[in-house]
């Protein structure tokens, strides 16, 4: 077989060529739900499932362990708890990324599931995995029915 | 369960696992299928299946990969299948090639798994980038090691668990590799190495990982008829397991594969298997990343829930230790050409109670092996039981 070690891609004999593609998703029956009242209403909705008693946040439109399908809307508040964190210094790249980016993993009281987002006005030593955190809107007229109409959860009492 | 006919492997092959070789996906199929045939003593035209294991179109940047690699498996003319389940795929695949076997339909089946990271430039990370939900992740700008760093950090938080602890297996994996001819990243390191590595999203920091690479792999299936025919030691698939969590990786707690036990449990329970860590000889768990190596050994029921850093440090999970783990040196030392590193480990199994795994050779004549590989969003566990 072959080795070749070679650290520059474009000095093996090769084609350059892509995959191009756009995509536009939709954000589905639960997801529009769920996104349009954080915009409208600077809410976060769990889908509670009546057989399992479950809450699902991110909520989805069935419950994924007895099929039921879910119609009832639950306000879960806009507090949760760190469940694990990471602080993100390197880009897709490999490039270091001009200031840290703290991303966690937050669950909610009586909710199944949690978001994952971004950790703001605090610092990187700061966090800890338990500590209690709350969502930070955008301001309403900036929202446009997406994740990131949360601009980031920050320590809350 | 009645009317399922035991399957044997009786040949397998494996290429150089490199960041980038000259070989096409396809070619590197083919190398890896020959040398399988020709360890079983065996032609193309005596198999009478094709299955390939393959992960995203992405990597190798061909829409319907799984046609374009076909010819290179062997598939001409035969009834063939491709199967994808994400770093699940290269245990998955030999699963899938048993029940072409058991089910009685055919009494060969040739496995082949491949990967060809290279072809996405400038790094397979952009086909990463795109795995997550398109609605509720993908906004905040994912990546995949950040979400490896959220689990390990778990793992670490729920037991108690040092960084230097979790190191030792990366330090244990590059050294085993050492042995091994077709590693990629094969290198005498230390903790101390590993701990003064590049931070990429903590707590993961470079040599925390595995490499991506070009590579593939190859096993030949067959029924117990042909297979007494062919060689005096086969090796019996004696059981599988596989089980997905749910997709929304939130809803777990992250600090146990409890998917992987469920795999583990189906292939335990087919194999007779009552007490895993003394019926088990050698294991190959999935370690992409040094702590999943010992987050499987505790899904794969191995040891106790926090007890893998403590079997690690105390040196059972070595080749010469109680119970050897990733004798092969594993995806952190051998490389990580996802659907391809999976079936490696199974290779090894193989190997290991064939008696034939060269300087990587555990002692102590193992008859029961197990390799396990985990996929799909973090949620996919496939496992295989081998018995010689």
């Amino acid at each position: 077989m072959s080795l070749e070690k070679i650290t520059n891609p474009l000095h093996v004999r090769h084609w350059l060529g892509d995959m191009e593609a756009d995509y536009i998703y939709t954000l589905g029956v639960a997801g529009e739900h769920f996104l349009e009242e954080i915009k409208e209403n600077g809410r976060i909705m769990g889908a509670k499932c009546p057989r399992c008693n479950i809450t699902y946040v991110p909520p989805k439109m069935y419950c994924e362990k007895c099929f039921a399908k879910l119609e009832k809307w639950v306000d879960i508040g806009k507090k949760g708890v760190v469940h694990t964190f990471t602080v993100a210094t390197i880009d897709v790249d490999g490039k270091k990324l001009e200031k840290p980016v703290i991303y966690a993993l937050i669950k909610f009281e009586g909710a199944c599931g949690g978001l994952i987002h971004k950790i703001g006005e605090t610092k990187p030593e700061k966090i800890k995995i338990g500590m209690k955190v709350e969502a930070v809107f955008k301001p309403s007229f900036e929202r446009k029915a997406s994740i990131n109409d949360i601009a980031y959860f920050k320590p809350a009492e | 369960m009645f009317g399922k006919k035991r399957v044997a492997i009786v040949g397998a092959g494996l290429t150089l696992f490199r960041r980038r070789l000259k070989e096409t996906g396809k070619e590197l199929s083919y190398e890896a299928a020959k040398m399988a045939l020709d360890a079983a003593g065996m032609e193309l035209r005596d198999m009478k299946s094709v299955v390939m294991g393959t992960a995203p179109d992405a990597f190798d940047g061909v829409h319907m990969k799984g046609e374009y690699l076909a010819d290179g498996a062997g598939a001409y003319h035969k009834p063939y299948t491709r199967v994808f389940v994400g770093g699940g795929t290269g245990v998955f695949t030999p699963l899938a090639g048993w029940w072409h076997v058991a089910s009685g339909q055919f009494d060969t089946c040739l496995v082949v798994a491949e990967e060809k990271m290279s072809s996405c430039y400038p790094h397979p990370q952009y086909a990463f980038t795109t795995i997550f939900d398109p609605i509720l992740e993908r906004p905040l700008g994912m990546n995949l090691i950040w979400i490896f760093a959220l689990e390990m950090h778990r793992y670490m938080h729920k037991h108690n668990i040092k960084k230097e602890q979790i190191a030792l297996v990366s330090v244990k994996n590059k050294r085993n590799a050492l042995d091994h001819p077709c590693a990629q990243l094969a290198a005498n390191i230390t903790v101390e190495d590993v701990l003064s590595s590049e931070i990429m999203a903590w707590p993961v920091q470079r040599l925390d990982v595995s490499p991506t690479s070009d590579g593939a792999a190859a096993l030949v299936l067959a029924s117990e008829d042909v297979a007494k025919e062919v060689t005096d030691n086969p090796v019996w698939i004696d059981g599988v397991g596989w089980c997905i969590d749910s997709t929304l990786w939130t809803n777990r707690d992250l600090y146990y594969p409890d998917y992987v036990e469920c795999a583990a449990r189906m292939a335990y329970k087919m194999a007779g298997i009552k007490n895993p860590p003394k019926e088990i000889d050698v294991a190959e768990p999935y370690d992409p990343f040094d702590y999943k190596e010992l987050h499987h050994m505790e899904g794969l029921l191995l040891c106790k829930k926090g007890e893998a850093p403590k079997l690690t440090a105390e040196g059972v999970t070595q080749r010469d230790g109680d119970l050897p783990i990733n004798p092969s040196g594993g995806l952190l030392g051998v490389g990580n050409p996802i659907a391809a590193a999976g079936l490696m480990k199974v290779c090894e199994i193989f190997w290991q109670l064939r008696g034939e795994a060269g300087k990587r050779q555990i002692p102590g004549d193992p008859r029961t092996g197990l390799a396990q590989a985990w996929g799909d969003l973090m949620q996919y566990g496939s496992v295989i039981v081998l018995r010689r």
